[in-house]
């Protein structure tokens, strides 16, 4: 599709290009026609459970994997008949991969020995990245010297040190303990500002694709389901699946009245500008728990709803202080379960079994009308 | 705490003593018996030595050995390897199954496989018959009581003793570190002689190391497949106890094979000083 400007400069046409790509294994369809265009200097995320096709798209990139059908465009040439090792392609595996029997300086030279860099030139280029991933002082050490970091920060070496196109990361943190992930993500994040380079990263874990990534491609059952920033995905999810797996959602049965409203529980709601829902139907109505606010029935009296603001009436059940902040489990008048969560700052007690009233911005729900039960039952599961 | 881990260890080491006594009554000093008469039959000295050392027949017996040794180990590594190779890439299930065949080999009695290989080698063997049948030669080719079919049904029998440390060696390779070089820029060609060969390392010197000392000692095979005027040393060894009664030179024999054994190990011990199989995950 993007490859119809003829008048398109390369700069503007997108580095790699996903065209209806497929892979089936037997009757089942890992990879589901996907269509994606990556920009060149793009942090992009993979993200989606196991099984979602998210390493398999990644394989067919790297060309590990041959593709049922459809089309991966590299600067406008097709990848699909070019063996892996002519790609041109970076790599860093969740499993390091490093070549156990080379020292980290070999480890790193092998894909310029490969090329055939002159000894000068490469033992240069070797050391500069070394300095990068701030490793010079390992460079003669075994693979199975190192500690789990120091062998990711070398995979992550060895797959830059021969100036790929694009990078490719298999989860590459997921083998790493908690604080080192972080420590490792934020260098990463620099790394990518400070080279410029292309980046598409595979993970399942949403706060690494929320610290790390410009754009995040979310898979479900082999097809993207949601792509955007991940600012976007969060505040305005396109789907409900993508409202449940991108951190935690309250979903209310509304049923739809009028172009921007909708009644729950008997009441008029007002709902965000246009939506897709046809009037009479049954909708999910979306929101965050930290959008939806708690209030007493006293403080309700004193401060008055405000005219892009909705109201419910519930029930408390449970009210959890987590320290930075205080969640609390409502039922509503219907017998609907949300949860809300606020800065704990300072919020007065709410005690089990109080009555309060729910407010939210308009412009904070979502509202859907097609969602599976799988999709909106994740977190009760 | 390294002393007491040391001193734990060597406490925990004194429950080798009995195993270490029994080896000692019932083959260091036997061996060391053995040995000595080397040196002191039919008088003390080298000359049992000397005489193996010098005469021409002798001496022909002792590159023979090594000559099928060497031969037998070389084939045994070239048709070990992608044995090995293909049993590691088997889908589940029939790696294990071809491994028990292999298994199931050597199982099965030595004398019986020999005398199978004697049954196909021969003059009027199956393999003669059918080359002639099919026109491939004119007159049957002797393969047996020569070294040729020494060589052959050695081969045979060492294989899975190829086979066996090779595929452990192997099926421990991570198969992400070969996608790894591939997506480096490396074509197969250079995948298989920079990485998955260099892995392959300690499971190919093992393997060439056992079959190669295997060959040198192995007495029943060259016995029955070999000829007369090609003899290698363990027949050799019989030969000099039981028709010449000659102890000091078939000890003699022996300790040479035993000196050279030690030898190849020493040198192997040296070359294979670390042993990268067990950090192939990389972890």
């Amino acid at each position: 599709m993007s490859l119809q400007t003829n008048n398109g400069t390369s700069s503007h046409s997108p580095l790699v290009c996903l065209q209806s790509l497929n892979k089936e294994y037997g009757n089942f369809t890992a990879v589901d026609h996907i269509n994606l265009n990556i920009q060149k200097g793009e942090f992009l995320t993979f993200l989606g459970s196991s099984g979602s096709g998210k390493s398999t798209t990644l394989s067919m990139i790297a060309g590990f994997e041959t593709p049922t059908s459809g089309e991966i465009l590299l600067n406008e040439h097709s990848l699909i008949q070019i063996p892996s090792h002519k790609r041109g392609i970076g790599m860093v595996f969740q499993h390091y991969s490093l070549f156990p029997h080379m020292n980290v300086r070999d480890n790193i030279g092998f894909p310029l020995d490969i090329r055939k860099i002159p000894k000068a030139e490469r033992d240069k280029k070797v050391d500069d990245i070394l300095k990068l991933v701030q490793l010079e002082t390992f460079a003669d050490r075994r693979p199975s010297m190192l500690s789990g970091g120091q062998k990711q920060r070398v995979a992550i070496a060895r797959a830059l040190v021969y100036e790929p196109d694009i990078l490719l990361m298999d989860e590459p943190l997921g083998a790493l303990d908690k604080k080192l992930r972080e420590d490792l993500q934020d260098e990463l994040r620099l790394l990518h500002k400070r080279l410029g380079i292309t980046i598409i990263y595979v993970t399942h874990d949403q706060d690494e694709a929320m610290r790390l990534s410009e754009r995040i491609a979310i898979f479900k059952e082999g097809k993207i389901v949601g792509l955007g920033t991940g600012k976007d995905l969060y505040r305005k999810p396109p789907n409900a699946f993508v409202a449940s797996f991108l951190g935690s959602s309250n979903f209310l049965k509304v049923k739809v009245s009028g172009p921007n409203s909708a009644t729950f529980e008997g009441q008029t709601i007002q709902l965000d500008s246009e939506h897709d829902v046809p009037f009479n139907q049954q909708a999910l109505l979306m929101i965050r728990p930290e959008n939806l606010q708690v209030l007493s029935e006293d403080q309700a009296t004193q401060s008055p709803i405000q005219t892009d603001e909705n109201e419910a009436f519930g029930t408390v059940n449970e009210s959890v202080f987590l320290g930075e902040s205080l969640t609390c489990s409502i039922t509503t008048a219907d017998g609907s379960l949300v949860t809300s969560k606020s800065i704990a700052t300072d919020l007065p007690e709410i005690e089990p079994g109080a009555k309060v009233r729910l407010r939210w911005k308009v412009q904070h729900s979502s509202v859907y009308s097609k969602w599976e039960r799988s999709d909106i039952e994740k977190d009760a599961s | 705490m390294y002393m007491t881990l040391s001193r734990k260890k060597w406490r925990e080491g004194t429950l080798l003593i009995p195993i270490l006594l029994f080896l000692c009554v019932f083959f260091l000093i036997p061996l060391a018996g053995l040995l000595l008469r080397s040196l002191t039959e039919p008088s003390f000295g080298l000359q049992n030595f000397e005489q193996l050392l010098a005469t021409s027949t002798y001496v022909q017996v002792l590159s023979n050995t090594f000559l099928v040794a060497t031969l037998v180990t070389v084939i045994s590594l070239v048709l070990g390897f992608p044995l090995a190779w293909c049993i590691t890439l088997m889908p589940n299930g029939w790696g294990r199954w071809l491994l028990g065949v292999i298994l199931l080999s050597m199982w099965t009695s030595l004398l019986a496989r020999t005398y199978s290989w004697l049954v196909l080698l021969q003059t009027s063997g199956v393999i003669n018959k059918t080359l002639m049948a099919i026109g491939i030669i004119d007159e049957p080719i002797t393969m047996v009581h020569n070294l040729t079919g020494v060589i052959i049904g050695m081969s045979y029998i060492m294989i899975p003793f190829v086979v066996l440390p090779l595929q452990a060696c192997m099926s421990a390779i991570d198969p992400m570190v070969l996608q790894a070089a591939s997506i480096c820029g490396a074509p197969a060609r250079t995948v298989f002689f920079r990485i998955f060969l260099p892995l392959c390392k300690p499971g190919l010197f093992s393997g060439a190391l056992m079959v190669f000392v295997m060959s040198l000692g192995y007495y029943v095979t060259p016995a029955l497949l070999g000829g007369v005027e090609n003899m290698m040393l363990p027949e050799f060894i019989v030969q000099q106890i039981q028709t010449f009664l000659n102890w000091g030179l078939a000890s003699a024999s022996a300790a040479l094979l035993i000196i050279l054994t030690i030898v190849m190990f020493y040198f192997y011990l040296k070359v294979q000083t670390d042993s990268p199989v067990s950090t192939n995950t990389g972890a």
